[in-house]
């Protein structure tokens, strides 16, 4: 792979913009105002046109009960981005309010659409549902929400004029289901559903696509089908895509980046430097996924030390992201791996109330995060 | 040797295909064979019941001389009118109270509260109000026929899956749009269910406000029947409300059919 084929596919396909090195050189300065996003005033105007979504000390309250605190997150433009946790989390929370569908308790949400001069600064996120239409945003839900009394051609173009036929046939054929145009959501399958959601969605040009765990529901193998799908139309289309799923494995194949949130927090930042298409199979997306496992596994950790650790790992991926570049992706395959796995799947197995508890699955957590982390260093940097 | 086999599986095949279709027929068959028979030995009196052949010939008779349909003509207007005032008030503000907030709060517990008043019991003061005239038995119709109809518009309405709603206004579906979209379809179901109840309550209400006291219709045949000893022109009477009442419900159902087209329970044919 070479170092452009890198970048282009991570930044979601605009290779026309910028050229790769200054791109990268952006970001790893971005990277680093993220890790101090906290003590940087949250007044003070951070122009930069390549954000697609920007929360600043974002935080949602239900009653008394905190489900995001004080988040700081930029989206890039274009990119694939996945947001993992466990259920509970505030991960759809955060969609949701990304979506317009509720409103933060405080902070600012802005979104920027591509070349319209009217949203270049903060918006406040307060007249939520209008902003949601303004700013190109298309919500992909969990279950598919098709009309079941409309026919899959008028679900496709559900808040458009009679002009849209065109357009959604032109997008249904793109999912796959031209034939099915005239039938009725009752008569698809689940998956179909969903390819129909997601046409529906598409056939808006939306600038912004949230994925509210859209193929939670479905069976391994149409969610295989669905990766492939979202990842074509996602190249083809250019638009901004935010996944949230519970799946590692889901988000290692599609996103350029996975955000963990635990507790309400972002827990873990982590670039995929994995080109595309991507082979499931791989040590380096094995690895990346025990590293999201590994941290996930270990809910108890948020102590200092795991913090530093978790920063440190992070560098270490860059510099394996870096080495990485000019080198194909090794085929990895060892006893040692599929023991650590097997260490893992047990400890997943364990009902997390155990988990939280027992200090000693706390510490033996940590070890193996710790090895796992280190395993997947190795992996990436090719060894 | 094969062949016979087949022959005889298809014979077999055609008798339980065929017997199916005529067994539910078989017990009212007997009843009516029963029946004939007890009238014409004389153990059944005909001041009590006429037998099934004086029925028949009683009906002959007024459909020739233009009685029953000009019966049948009036007694259909009375319902259908009922039904369409009822019905349609019912339906309005169901919708009112299911939309909107202020408006279930203003009215719902009243409606509720004068549902539990049967509509029959009204009879004495409608009387009163109207007379015997159209108005009485058309009122009548329209007060049993507007509760179920307001119930279920009300109910379906609720019941709309929020999650659909909260989808069509993040595609930009609003105002009329909404309604016309999202909401109504999605209260259609159940609102059919209502109409199918008011069918069934606008034929009771009817007869029985025809058979305290009218001057045309159904109801006033058979009372005035009953008069003359003409048991077999009240059965005619009681033959004609079933009758009707049977293709009222049918004509629901085909609503329902042609309206729920989308819906799992009405659909024929292949699934993917």
């Amino acid at each position: 792979m070479s170092a452009t084929g890198f970048s282009s596919s991570t930044f979601g396909g605009s290779a026309a913009r910028v050229d790769a090195s200054a791109e990268r050189g952006q970001r790893r300065a971005r990277e680093s105002e993220r890790e101090h996003a906290h003590e940087q005033q949250v007044g003070t105007e951070r122009r930069s046109a390549d954000y697609s979504v920007e929360l600043r000390g974002v935080r949602k309250q239900y009653g008394a009960r905190t489900v995001l605190a004080d988040l700081d997150l930029s989206i890039e433009r274009g990119s694939f981005v996945s947001i993992v946790g466990r259920s509970g989390c505030g991960k759809s929370t955060l969609l949701r309010l990304v979506a317009g569908l509720e409103t933060p308790t405080a902070g600012t949400l802005d979104k920027r659409g591509e070349g319209r001069a009217s949203n270049g600064s903060g918006n406040r996120a307060s007249s939520s549902v209008s902003n949601a239409t303004r700013f190109d945003t298309r919500i992909m839900f969990q279950d598919a929400r098709l009309l079941p009394w409309k026919s899959v051609l008028h679900n496709v173009m559900l808040g458009l004029g009679r002009g849209a036929r065109d357009d959604a046939r032109a997008v249904l054929a793109e999912v796959g289901l031209i034939e099915r145009a005239n039938d009725w959501p009752a008569q698809l399958s689940g998956g179909q559903r969903q390819r129909v959601a997601l046409a529906r969605a598409l056939v808006h040009r939306p600038q912004l696509l949230l994925l509210d765990e859209p193929l939670g529901a479905l069976d391994a193998l149409t969610r295989i089908e669905m990766h492939a799908l979202i990842e074509r139309l996602w190249r083809e289309h250019r638009f901004t895509a935010l996944l949230v799923t519970h799946d590692v494995q889901e988000a290692v194949a599609l996103a350029d980046r996975i955000l963990l949130i635990e507790e309400g927090r972002i827990a873990l930042d982590l670039p995929v430097p994995l080109a595309r298409p991507r082979e499931r199979a791989s040590a380096a997306s094995r690895a990346l996924r025990i590293v999201c496992c590994a941290r996930c596994s270990s809910a108890s950790l948020t102590t200092m030390r795991d913090r530093t650790q978790l920063t440190n790992s992070n560098a270490n991926l860059r510099k394996a992201r870096k080495s990485s570049h000019s080198r194909r992706q090794p085929k990895y395959r060892s006893h040692g791996f599929d023991r650590l796995r097997s260490v893992l799947s047990r400890r997943a197995a364990e009902p997390p109330s155990d988990r939280a508890n027992t200090s000693m699955s706390t510490s033996s957590a940590r070890a193996i995060a710790q090895r796992l982390h280190h395993f997947a260093f190795a992996a990436l940097a090719g060894g | 040797m094969s062949t016979t086999v087949a022959v005889a599986a298809n014979r077999r095949n055609f008798i339980a295909s065929y017997g199916a279709r005529v067994a539910p027929w078989l017990v009212p068959l007997a009843i009516l064979i029963a029946w004939e028979l007890a009238a014409k030995s004389g153990v059944l009196s005909t001041r009590v019941l006429p037998e099934p052949l004086a029925v028949v010939k009683a009906a002959w008779s007024l459909i020739r001389s233009g009685e029953m349909w000009a019966d049948v003509k009036v007694s259909t207007w009375r319902a259908m009118s009922g039904f369409a005032l009822g019905g349609g008030i019912g339906f309005a503000l169901g919708l009112a109270t299911g939309l909107f907030r202020p408006a279930e709060i203003a009215l719902d517990s009243t409606v509720q509260m004068i549902r539990n008043i049967p509509a029959l019991a009204m009879i004495p003061l409608v009387i009163l109000w109207f007379g015997i005239e159209e108005e009485a038995k058309v009122f009548l119709v329209a007060l049993g026929v507007f509760f179920p109809i307001y119930v279920n518009t009300f109910h379906g309405i609720r019941s709309v899956d929020a999650n659909l709603i909260e989808m069509a206004r993040s595609y930009g579906v609003k105002g009329f749009a909404l309604y016309r979209d999202v909401i109504l379809p999605g209260a259609l179901p159940s609102i059919l269910v209502g109409v199918r109840f008011a069918f069934g309550l606008m034929w009771v209400t009817l007869i029985v406000a025809e058979t305290i006291s009218s001057q045309s219709g159904i109801g006033y045949m058979t009372m005035n029947a009953r008069e003359f000893l003409q048991t077999d022109v009240v059965v005619v009477g009681i033959l004609l409300y079933a009758a009707l009442g049977k293709l009222a419900d049918l004509l629901a159902k085909g609503l329902e059919r042609v309206s729920l087209r989308w819906h799992p329970a009405y659909q024929r044919g292949t699934k993917a």
